[in-house]
């Protein structure tokens, strides 16, 4: 018993022993030595050799094992709440008050939880700013939350190699050493609306004294802010009240579409457009002056078109005609005639008259300004009560301090949610940024600025954050987080505050700024729910003078060129901000239908006999050599009708050359190409500029919509004026007239001739109603048994209301779950969109009016789809609803040919990975790269009450039927009638203009019955008797027709 | 020459003066000799077609339709197209076997046994199209009104694709059973002649057939029987086929014309392509003797009627469409005449309706080169009209915002070949194991339309030959 202790537990007999072989392994509960070798004197024996014949049994089992375990489909698994968080029920979405911002960008939200996932942005209808209207860039937001590019921590650059991760406490480290009280240190941003941020970022000066905060803004409005610094004595954008306006001018002021703050202004711009009673019809006339198509010129009622460089002519001009004194330049006779009709009618409509511009010249716009003085715009359509902080930026700032940069006059620059290295004109920055020692970016994912820094500290997401933004003065909003941190990021607000000294949750922050500065003894609880407070705070701006005569001098020259180009930003990408977002990528742009990628507008002709030429001939999808201003780059073409002579277009936003798959390699950088005036203001337009003839195609030219007009008119070649359009129908010969007209798809007229029209109308739906009776099995008689009770539910579109802005279809694609096909994918015309805004040009074909007409499934009663289903998946509820049963759908598509409003979409391809097999999936990127939303991070986006579609069969819209389920559960519990506002369509809620209305045609009390009886409506291709449940009411326009003759 | 049991205005449709034994020798011999170096390049082309077929369609079942360029627009286009015409070209087998059978037309010995295989063969080539153009085809039986536990849930009997569905399986069953009743008494000769494992082979072909009278009284009458049911497929089965497009909405597919149009163009594709078989194969056989000029006159009769009832289709629906002042239907046969597929318009018209006028001139219907010529004109003339219905119909429809273009993959295009591949890898197959023209129905119609025997024919035809006409008068 030597070497034991009694009390110790032995197990065996070794273990009493003490052997020193045994004793060497006793310790060690796992051997490292090959089984055999522990079994004695088998250690050499042949018995554990592997012969032949083992191997082919181990080879055989392996192989069979394998395949047998690779023949499960993977199972994942989803775990329920082990303690389940008192506010989350599952199934049960919640919303939280919240504001969606970029840079300048700005709308108040709701944001839709699911089991504390956000998965759809909704507009905040409390809001005084964007009164629960949406954008399509803030229905895209919550896709940027599950951006796969996003930084996943802190990284810092390590030599050569590029970036490598850190730690938040080295980055802390890295700043405390690099900076001290003397440091000479810039931030740079976009317009920042947060009184918090600008609050931390005073804090942190503090701190660092000799710091200085450049803003500018990626589409500039420098100008505007220093006109009336100049006028009034205040640099802020004022208050635009476009419903109260009944003559609208805009020189090329996107107002619609992007400029300033495009969701408020759309909203109070409707106002005015709608017909409320077609008897006393009455509607503002809005006249846009701009040379390329924008989507407020195609909502515009006429459309002057002026060269880019005549634009600040025109202005001088019209400021002329209205009483101004002094000369501007001379301009081409046709302009000035149209001016002359414009100027009567804004001197007719004093007091009620708004113009504005987009121009970034200071002259012009004190020249703007003076015009809307004439007018008396001030006090009625313009307020300084509640400026718009909407932009702020001055870019002469940030060539002060490239300056500085050059002259090493700054030690470190700090990039909060900017990305200069891209869209700042020019290309000096990144020369200038690089002389830098200590480069710091916030960005949440690796753009073009970012590449070139030292450190990153990712910022938090808008959607993972406190904060504020007060877009106009007064109107404070708040920003809450919706999500915990997906990643390490911290927010940059905390990184300011940190560096700064201050050891605080900017929660505690924002908290006590808002209860010291902003609430006033309001309630925080009922801030953060409402998602606002408006403080009261507002500015009184001094009386408008100016030296008129001086800024006449100044306007910008027209050119004699006899090409120029305009720089603009869409509706979805602005300046390139959105890029990472495929949802916005894969968005038509609403006036050329094409995506992913910026196309050159170049203008088009008829031939006189049956043909549309394009500019040097050249057609869509063909590749150009463009020169501006000596450099050249290739771009994309499309014919774009409404594109002046002598001009074409080019969007700002594209060509990244760093970010995300969905970012790069997708059209034309055009920032180098941007040059700035003599007071160092962005101008975007050129006047040198070369357009090469065709020099290849685009083999994924992704365009939605291949024809574009319905009855443009211009003279044929004997001096007559014909359709063009449908003369230019006809390849081999020359089309027939009414081919397009004589169509019962678009309703339009003139404000004038409504009650003819009318009356035309009703006699035509009459007519087609008498054909639709000539049936064996009546409609009528069907309908009182199946549709008269219960819900039947029903939609109606103001055409009129509908400015075309796509908001609603990027609602759709959140809400539904519809996949993102890729570049490839929509140049075969593979897109899955169940709501699209077909656009149709009419009128004068060089100068046409445009109208938008939002199309999704007509939910017809009596459906052309469903009877040729040979299995039934596509079928009528009692509700009047078209319903797919995707588990049934065998993908015939007989379905699809069969609907003459063509809104099915086949799923050509594993598009979602919903399928067994992925073979399919790289094609959609042409990389080894999952297709657009199948990684699971971006998956989180999904809506879990909506299926996502498999492989092979048809989907299409369903009128969100999961929120009339809902709603109708939430009716039913609470033991009511269901009303209007229990179940609103995703694209009902994110319409920013209220264009789209849907609800029970049985609630006769109900906003769509009543929508229902306007005389103005009328049903797309009523006498194919598909008996649509889909109403639009007619386009009219307020064109003033001397403009025209 | 009086009391001849042959109309003296007949031609004779049996040539070279042939006895029973040479017939058997003559039509048997292909099954019983080696291939011949042509046949055997044939089928290695055909097979590598149908290899490529094969290949493609799996391309489409493992990627999904995406592989094809249809798109949200235009959702049939190859695969329909070509569908319609396999269908249309299985449909002389069944005129020649049922209806001239019931009109007593002798003629149709000569060609009715080729036209039978070459309908199966081409209901098997059409039949996959419904198949692979789906989505997903793992859940075609969806398609069956089978009792199932979902409901049950019953397919859509109002759906054209269903009628569609029993249509041609009930044209696939009837078809086959009424190739194979022809061939039974046949199989038995060659069973006859056969000796070790083939004669066991076509002994179990052949049901034991033996020849007794009982035998051939109960053949003709199943034969008969056939042919009745089999009489109103060859009109319904295109009727309903043409019902994929006419009970639709769709301006250019929604036209009352399309049954008769539809089943007078599948006669004539399916004249067209017996004429192709069967010049390419009576000459690679030696058959000139069985499958004469008289029968591809006549052939080429039928073709130039059923080739100008297309025609008068053609007409009249575009008067329809003027006359309709329905401005989508004038749009929908304007663009189709001079749209952006003007040229399959064109392609359509003079393949099918004014090439064919050739066939008014009696020396042109006797001429093998040109009716070989027109039989692949009206080929690509009908696969042009189907391809024109389907396609340029869909390429621009009701809203101008969604017109689109179509041009198909190299997977639509192989998978059209592989069916060519897969109908001239089974035709050829048929003409090594089967007689290629009915042994027993020859012999039925020797003494009738033999050459011997009609009046002034066998002098004018057969002076050199050795064989003694006996039983020259009965």
């Amino acid at each position: 018993m030597k070497n034991h202790k009694e009390e110790e537990i032995w197990i065996g007999g070794k273990d009493l022993g003490s052997d020193p072989e045994f004793l060497k392994t006793a310790g060690n509960e796992f051997t490292d030595t090959p089984l055999y070798e522990t079994m004695g004197e088998a250690t050499e024996s042949e018995s554990y050799k592997t012969d032949r014949r083992d191997f082919l049994k181990y080879l055989g089992f392996g192989l069979g094992a394998a395949t047998v375990a690779s023949c499960d489909i993977p199972v994942k698994k989803a775990l329920p709440y082990v303690v389940k968080p008192d506010t989350i029920v599952p199934g049960i979405p919640n919303y939280y008050a919240s504001s969606y911002v970029n840079g300048g960008d700005f709308c108040s939200v709701l944001v839709k939880t699911r089991e504390g996932r956000p998965i759809k942005i909704e507009g905040n209808s409390l809001s005084s700013v964007s009164m629960g209207g949406t954008s399509a860039r803030a229905q895209a937001y919550v896709l940027s939350l599950y951006d796969t590019n996003r930084f996943k921590g802190p990284i810092a650059r390590d030599g050569e190699k590029g970036f490598a991760a850190s730690t938040w406490d080295a980055i802390d480290a890295a700043v405390k050493s690099n900076l001290n009280g003397n440091s000479r240190i810039a931030i740079i941003s976009n317009s920042i609306l947060s009184p918090t941020t600008k609050k931390a970022i005073a804090r942190f000066k503090s701190s660092f004294p000799n710091t200085k905060h450049v803003s500018y803004d990626p589409v500039s409005s420098s100008a505007m802010l220093l006109a009336n610094e100049a006028t009034f004595g205040s640099k802020v954008i004022p208050d635009y009240r476009f419903d109260k306006a009944n003559v609208i001018v805009s020189f090329g002021a996107d107002f619609l579409g992007t400029w300033i703050s495009p969701i408020e202004y759309a909203r109070q711009y409707a106002k005015n457009r709608v017909i409320k009673d077609v008897d006393n019809a009455s509607m503002s006339k809005h006249v846009q002056i701009e040379n390329g198509m924008s989507l407020t010129g195609s909502n515009a009622d006429n459309r002057i078109l002026v060269k880019p460089s005549q634009q600040g002519a025109a202005i001088a001009a019209l400021c002329n005609l209205l009483g101004g004194s002094g000369s501007g330049p001379s301009l081409p006779k046709e302009i000035m005639d149209s001016l002359r009709v414009l100027a009567d009618e804004l001197k007719g409509a004093r007091g009620k008259a708004l113009v504005v511009s987009n121009s970034n010249n200071v002259s012009e716009q004190i020249l703007v300004n003076k015009i809307n003085d004439v007018l008396g715009s001030y006090g009625n359509t313009i307020s300084f009560a509640h400026p718009s902080m909407q932009r702020q930026g001055i870019d002469s700032d940030m060539n002060d301090l490239i300056a500085d940069m050059n002259a090493g006059r700054i030690d470190a620059v700090m990039v909060y949610g900017a990305n200069p290295a891209y869209d700042f004109p020019g290309s000096s920055f990144a020369d200038a940024f690089a002389k830098v020692d200590f480069k710091l970016s916030f960005a949440q994912s690796n753009d073009e600025t970012t590449a070139l820094c030292d450190y990153v500290a990712p910022d938090h997401h808008g959607l993972e954050s406190w904060g504020d933004a007060e877009p106009k003065l007064g109107h404070c909003h708040l920003i809450q987080p919706t999500i915990n941190p997906l990643f390490n990021t911290r927010q940059a607000q905390t990184s300011l505050l940190t560096w700064a000294g201050e050891k605080l949750d900017y929660y505690d922050y924002l908290k006590s700024n808002w209860t010291q500065n902003i609430l006033g003894g309001g309630s925080w609880d009922k801030a953060l729910h409402d998602g606002f407070h408006n403080s009261g705070a507002s500015y009184s701006a001094g009386a408008f003078s100016a030296n008129v005569g001086n800024a006449l001098s100044n306007v910008s020259k027209p050119n004699s060129s006899d090409l120029e180009i305009n720089f603009y930003e869409t509706v979805h990408m602005g300046n390139g901000q959105f890029a990472n977002n495929p949802w916005l990528m894969e968005m038509p742009d609403p006036v050329t239908r094409t995506s992913w990628g910026n196309i050159l507008h170049v203008p088009v002709k008829f031939n006189g006999v049956r043909k549309f030429i394009g500019f040097n001939d050249l057609e869509d999808g063909d590749t150009v050599t463009l020169t501006v201003n000596g450099v050249a780059q290739t771009a994309v073409v499309v014919q774009q009708f409404g594109q002046m002579p002598g001009t074409v277009s080019l969007s700002l936003g594209y060509g990244r050359e760093v970010g995300g798959k969905s970012a790069v390699g997708y059209g034309t950088n055009v920032n180098p190409w941007l040059t700035t005036d003599a007071n160092g203001l962005t101008q975007y337009y050129a006047t040198d500029v070369a357009v090469s003839g065709k020099t290849g195609e685009d083999d994924d030219f992704a365009s939605v919509q291949y024809h574009h007009t319905m009855g443009v008119k211009d003279v044929n070649t004997a001096g007559e004026e014909v359709v063009a359009d449908e003369l230019a129908t006809g390849t081999l010969v020359k089309g027939f007239e009414g081919s397009l007209t004589n169509r019962s798809i678009i309703r339009r007229t003139h404000i004038a001739d409504v009650k003819e029209f009318v009356h035309h109308l009703h006699e035509e739906r009459h007519h087609f109603e008498h054909l639709n009776e000539q049936t064996l099995y009546p409609y009528d008689e069907y309908k009182e048994d199946l549709y008269d009770q219960g819900h039947h539910w029903g939609m109606h579109v103001d055409l009129n209301a509908c400015i075309g802005c796509g908001a609603c279809t990027v609602a759709c694609i959140a809400e539904n779950n519809v996949p993102i096909v890729g570049k490839h994918e929509v140049h075969r015309h593979h897109e899955m969109t169940w709501l699209r805004i077909d656009r149709y040009f009419y009128g004068d074909a060089d100068n046409p009016n445009t109208v938008y007409q939002p199309m999704m499934c007509q939910h017809c009663d009596n459906a052309p789809c469903e009877n040729v289903c040979p299995v039934n998946a596509t079928n009528h509820s009692s509700e009047g609803l078209n319903q797919m049963a995707y588990n049934r759908c065998v993908g015939t598509r007989y379905c699809a040919n069969n609907c003459p409003y063509k809104v099915r979409r086949f799923n050509w391809l594993d598009y979602t990975t919903a399928d067994l097999w992925p073979s399919n999936e790289p094609e959609l990127t042409k990389s080894d790269e999952l297709p657009f939303g199948a990684d699971n991070l971006t998956r989180m986006v999904l809506n879990p009450d909506v299926t996502v579609r498999s492989r092979g069969v048809i989907e299409k819209c369903s009128f969100c039927t999961q929120r009339i389920q809902s709603g109708k559960l939430v009716a039913k519990k609470e033991g009511r009638r269901l009303e209007d506002r229990d179940v609103r369509t995703a694209c009902q809620t994110a319409c920013p203009t209220g264009a789209i209305t849907f609800g029970d045609t049985n609630n006769k009390k109900g906003q769509l019955s009543k929508k229902l009886r306007s005389p103005l409506n009328y049903v797309v291709l009523e006498e194919v008797n598909t008996r649509s449940s889909v109403n639009y009411s007619a386009k009219l326009i307020n064109k003033i027709e001397k403009l025209d003759a | 020459m009086s009391g001849a049991p042959i109309s003296p205005i007949r031609q004779p449709l049996v040539t070279g003066s042939k006895t029973y034994h040479q017939i058997t020798e003559d039509l048997c011999g292909p099954t019983e000799k080696a291939p011949s170096k042509a046949w055997v390049i044939a089928f290695l082309i055909s097979v590598a077609f149908l290899s490529l077929g094969i290949a493609c369609i799996l391309w489409t079942i493992w990627k999904g339709i995406g592989s094809w360029n249809l798109n949200r627009t235009i959702g049939w286009g190859w695969d329909i197209t070509n569908f319609v015409w396999w269908i249309g070209i299985g449909h002389a087998g069944t005129l020649i076997s049922a209806i001239l059978l019931l009109f007593r037309q002798k003629w149709r010995t000569g060609v009715n046994r080729a036209a039978e295989a070459m309908t199966i063969f081409a209901v098997l080539c059409a039949a996959l199209f419904p198949g692979i153009h789906v989505g997903r085809m793992w859940v075609v039986y969806f398609f069956f009104p089978y009792p199932n536990t979902r409901g049950p849930l019953w397919p859509n009997f109002n759906s054209p694709l269903l009628w569609d569905l029993f249509a041609i399986s009930t044209y696939f069953t009837i078809s086959l059973l009424f190739w194979y009743t022809g061939l039974v008494p046949d199989f038995a000769t060659v069973r006859d002649r056969a000796k070790g494992f083939r004669r066991k082979l076509y002994n179990l072909l052949s049901f034991g057939w033996t020849g007794s009278a009982k035998h051939w009284q109960r053949w003709e009458s199943l034969s008969l029987v056939l042919a009745g049911i089999a009489t109103p497929l060859v009109l319904s089965v295109h009727t309903i086929v043409s019902f994929d497009f006419a009970t639709s909405v769709i301006p250019g597919w929604h036209t009352t014309i399309f049954p008769p149009y539809f089943v007078a163009g599948a006669i004539f594709s399916g004249f067209a392509m017996v004429q192709t078989l069967m010049l390419i194969t009576r000459k690679v056989l030696n058959l000139q003797d069985y499958i004469t000029l008289e029968h591809i006159e006549s052939m080429n009769k039928v073709i130039l009627l059923t080739g100008t009832i297309v025609g008068v289709a053609y007409l009249t629906e575009l008067f329809i469409a003027w006359y309709s002042g329905y401005v989508y239907e004038q749009f929908a046969f304007f663009n189709r005449a001079f749209g952006p597929y003007w040229w399959a318009y064109f392609g359509m018209m003079s393949c099918n309706l004014l090439i064919p006028q050739v066939f008014w001139w009696k020396k042109y219907r006797r001429s093998i080169v040109i009716t070989f010529a027109m039989s692949i004109f009206v080929n690509i003339g009908m696969w042009f009209e189907r391809f024109v219905i389907i396609a340029t119909t869909l390429a621009r429809d009701y809203l101008p915002s969604s017109w689109s273009w179509y041009v198909p993959t190299f997977v639509e295009v192989g998978i059209f070949l592989g069916t060519l591949g897969i109908f001239f890898t089974l035709y050829l197959i048929f003409t090594r194991v089967a007689p290629v023209v009915a042994i027993a129905e020859i012999k039925h119609i020797l003494k009738s339309s033999g050459d011997q025997y009609a009046s002034g024919h066998a002098e004018k035809h057969r002076t050199g030959q050795s064989l003694v006409v006996e039983d020259h008068h009965h």
